[in-house]
């Protein structure tokens, strides 16, 4: 089930909210009633689009428990070793098995000219989120990190829990292991969290939705001039931030509402002055985790240069593959990861002594060709985009087509820039200490802006808008 | 793999040089503001947010949405049918998000909203492909020549296998939005016409691309308006070497007439733009009462007499079909009057509904065939291609985009 949709918002989360405030909370303060209403509502959540992925998902999730209960027991670090490989292999294999088969034979296929046949087995949504987080409890338990979780419908309301479950962040069981039992719920937790979930569909529909089909008619057109390469360009950097960034603030405003504190994904990633700045600000729960559970335990920088760059090479080609099984999602880590060593090794602090002006430049140019790389199928293809976006290979400066959508979209492209930088997050802070007298126009503000984005949402949402979300398919 | 060696690692002080740094110090840009709120703005904040979700979805269980949408001239999705495998292949889960979203409550009005943001606050030149223009609504096409291709070998193909000794012709009806004076022309007739001559040749061809401009077409429809047809009738006689008998004179204001509902209509636009726009007025030139049109019954297979302006219709969902009542497979008029003995069998779509009578005084017998409705190897059972007679085909853009519509093998 998507957020950003009428079942959602007029079905499923009033429903879910009103009977999860309804159940009782016992004296002793423990919410696992409340728990037990999380699970059926995200098991439900989960089963609208994937029934048949319910059971898959329910049997990871009671075989990493029993692993993580057998983990707690072993006193030896080979048995401690054995049952984290054991969980390690269960849930990579399920999600080799399920993401990558086809990949691997498809490439094994191409190299030694097999014509083995695919396997065409549909993704389970949200696979690679739920993986890594029942991973990330497996190793902080091996680690000593976190204690044990006896409870199974606990550890499966942590890995399920439907503001999360689809598309991140990436919550670890630390963040909220004290909340599973124990947990605040507030009006004024309610209200931010309520706040925070509409700005984030406002993100997601309004933004993303409405210049993603910019996106689409720009790569459908016929036109190749050197504005249609920059059009599309901005546009699906504009489209992919405000879509993802969207939905995690959805996660983190639901989350909030029902007591629950997630990380942040986003830190307004496009004021970024370098790369490496850029990988502190995007995606930050996968980041974090990729460098705690990959980057670290491989020696992390405190090896043999050569080793380094291995480490980090490793750490992005999977950074990459996480995000598809494909070779491109590969190249467009490993872009990275020679960008990143790049800025480390040969510019050093030099990039930090540029104009901000120049080094913002610098980020975002690398930045798009990165999301050329990212998104446009074949080599070849993006390639060619590449090349236009520099004039090589273009049918003109502009034509009549793309000069008609930047005229149409300008409007929609200057508040999506804007938006992407602290300003509204600035604004917001301005209209909030304004004062007149005793009055506080904020108090009044907040909830007239918070009605007509909703209203907003709801009549682009009920007029069919173009909705994809682009993260549910990793 | 080591893990209590990685253990010790990584509880150590946390490295700083990781593939992207340290993320620890980027966290808390975007966390909600909290102490600046009241607690009337938060009390506010939480019964918005309950009231428009909670009330919403309580409203929606009360309302009884309509079956059909009048604007939209479709029918609106039903609470789609619950088992075990409608709910296992996703079926249930897409057919509800139409049924949810097609039956919200106060939804004309949402949609409403929606166009106007779109079209105003976003600035946007045109909403999904559909634009607001000076002279009036339209919606893009760009052409798919593929199609338009595929459109001439079909042409081509009833050409070669059942019009032998007829004078055969062709030509298209660009859209409207060519002539809205717009950045973006949607249709290209050069293209349309390069992509259909190699197929059909030249020889045939009648080019009415200039005959039309903004005003030819309603403001609020796709289709063109009758009394602006002169230059394109004119065209066509030149090209087709007939003697054009132009019905009830030459002056558009003194010879069109409204039907007897003052002509009053909105075209299709309004209700796909969920926009509120001036009403169009139907004009049409009357005909000579010696004209009879007689419509094919698919039903009995048989010819029933009807009205050529058919008033009833005017009233229904799709006033256009005032024309020759809309949709049909085939149509015949007679002229008893015409100025000569010659027969046109006119193959078409929409448009040729209020460009055939004006044909009608011109030959005399037209026969209308949609093969939108009948498939082309059925035609020769209902009518006969008689030698020597002309033969049109006359598509507008949507057709020339969807090659597949026409039953041609």
């Amino acid at each position: 089930m998507l957020f950003s949709s009428v079942p959602f918002l007029y079905w499923f989360l009033p429903l879910t909210l009103a009977v999860y405030f309804i159940t009782p909370l016992p004296a002793s303060g423990t919410t696992r009633w409340r728990n037990l209403v999380l699970l059926v509502a995200s098991f439900i959540f989960y089963a609208w689009g994937e029934p048949i992925y319910v059971a898959l998902m329910a049997a990871e999730v009671v075989a990493l428990w029993g692993i993580g209960l057998l983990l707690a027991r072993a006193t030896t670090v080979r048995a401690k070793r054995g049952w984290v490989g054991t969980a390690v292999v269960i849930a990579i294999g399920v999600l080799g098995y399920f993401k990558y088969a086809d990949f691997f034979i498809n490439s094994f296929n191409t190299a030694f000219g097999l014509s083995i046949p695919l396997l065409r087995i549909a993704l389970p949504i949200g696979i690679s989120f739920y993986t890594f987080q029942m991973l990330s409890y497996i190793f902080d338990l091996s680690a000593e990190r976190v204690t044990v979780q006896r409870n199974v419908l606990d550890f499966a309301t942590y890995v399920v829990l439907f503001p999360q479950l689809v598309a991140g962040p990436i919550v670890r069981y630390s963040d909220v292991a004290a909340q599973l039992s124990t947990r605040s719920h507030t009006l004024q937790r309610f209200a931010d969290g309520a706040t925070r979930f509409t700005v984030g569909l406002a993100k997601k529909v309004l933004i993303a939705n409405t210049i993603a089909e910019l996106a689409t008619i720009v790569a459908a057109s016929d036109e190749r001039t050197f504005l249609s390469a920059w059009l599309w360009v901005v546009a699906f950097s504009l489209q992919i931030y405000f879509d993802f960034s969207g939905y995690s603030d959805m996660a983190i405003g639901i989350g909030t509402m029902l007591g629950f504190d997630f990380p942040e994904n986003f830190n307004y990633p496009y004021i970024a002055l370098s790369i490496t700045d850029f990988w502190r600000r995007w995606h930050m729960s996968l980041s974090s985790w990729f460098r705690d559970y990959v980057y670290i335990p491989l020696g992390g920088s405190r090896v043999k240069p050569i080793r380094h760059f291995g480490n980090i090479f490793a750490v992005w080609a999977l950074t990459g593959f996480w995000h598809g099984a494909d070779w491109r999602f590969i190249a467009w880590g490993l872009y990275f990861g020679v960008v990143l060593v790049i800025e480390k090794y040969a510019f050093g602090g030099r990039l930090l002594r540029l104009p901000a002006a120049l080094a913002h430049i610098y980020t975002l140019l690398l930045i798009c060709i990165g999301w050329v790389l990212f998104e446009i199928a074949g080599f070849g293809n993006a390639a060619a985009l590449l090349g236009r976006m520099v004039g090589i290979g273009t049918a003109g400066l502009a034509g009549a087509e793309s000069l008609y959508y930047l005229r149409s979209y300008a409007v929609l492209l200057t508040l999506g820039v804007l938006g992407a930088t602290p300003l509204p997050r600035w604004i917001g802070e301005r209209i909030a200490a304004w004062r007149i007298g005793s009055f506080t126009p904020s108090a009044v503000l907040r909830p007239i802006a918070l009605a007509l984005l909703l209203l907003l949402v709801t009549a682009f949402l009920v007029d069919g808008s173009f909705n994809p979300f682009i993260y549910f398919r990793f | 793999m080591n893990m209590a060696a990685e253990t010790k690692n990584t509880n150590k002080t946390p490295q700083t040089d990781t593939p992207t740094a340290t993320l620890t110090e980027a966290t808390d840009a975007v966390e909600p503001r909290t102490s600046h709120s009241s607690l009337a703005s938060t009390l506010a904040t939480v019964l918005t947010f309950a009231l428009i979700l909670g009330g919403g979805f309580i409203a929606n269980r009360i309302y009884t949405p309509p079956e059909i949408s009048l604007s939209e001239r479709r029918p609106l999705a039903t609470m789609p049918k619950l088992n075990w495998g409608t709910l296992s292949d996703g079926t249930f889960a897409a057919d509800f998000d139409k049924f949810a979203a097609d039956s919200f409550i106060g939804r004309e009005q949402l949609r409403a909203l929606k166009a106007w943001t779109v079209l105003y606050p976003f600035a946007e030149l045109d909403k999904s492909g559909l634009y607001l223009g000076d002279s009036g609504a339209g919606r893009f096409q760009n052409l798919d020549t593929d199609s338009a291709r595929k459109v001439a070998e079909k042409i081509a193909r009833v050409t070669t296998g059942y019009l032998s000794g007829l004078n055969v012709y062709w030509g298209f009806v660009p859209d409207k939005s060519i002539y809205a004076g717009r950045y973006l022309p949607g249709f290209d007739p050069a293209a349309a016409t390069a992509a259909m001559t190699p197929v059909l040749g030249s020889a045939g061809f009648v080019d009415l691309t200039d005959t039309l401009n903004a005003n030819s077409f309603y403001r609020t429809d796709l289709h063109w308006s009758q009394p602006w047809l002169r230059p394109t009738v004119e065209r066509l006689a030149e090209r087709m070497g007939f003697e054009m008998v132009w019905p009830g004179g030459s002056l558009v204001d003194s010879t069109a007439k409204l039907p007897p509902s003052a002509g009053d209509f909105q075209g299709v636009y309004p209700g796909q733009l969920a926009l509120e726009m001036d009403d169009d007025q139907m004009l049409y030139l009357p005909l000579p009462e010696s004209i009879t049109t007689h419509y094919f019954d698919t039903k009995t297979l048989t010819w029933v007499e009807g009205a050529t302006y058919d008033e009833a219709e005017f009233a229904s969902d799709d006033p256009y079909s005032f024309f020759l009542r809309g949709p049909q497979a085939l149509i015949r008029i007679e002229n008893p009057d015409a100025p000569n003995d010659k027969e046109l069998f006119l193959f078409r779509d929409s448009f040729s509904s209020s460009l055939a009578p004006l044909l009608a005084t011109s030959y005399r017998q037209i026969t209308l065939i949609d093969l939108r409705y009948i498939d082309i190897r059925l035609v020769p059972d209902y009518i006969e291609f008689t030698p020597g007679s002309d033969a049109l085909f006359l598509y507008s853009s949507q057709i020339l985009n969807s090659q597949s519509v026409l039953l041609v093998p």
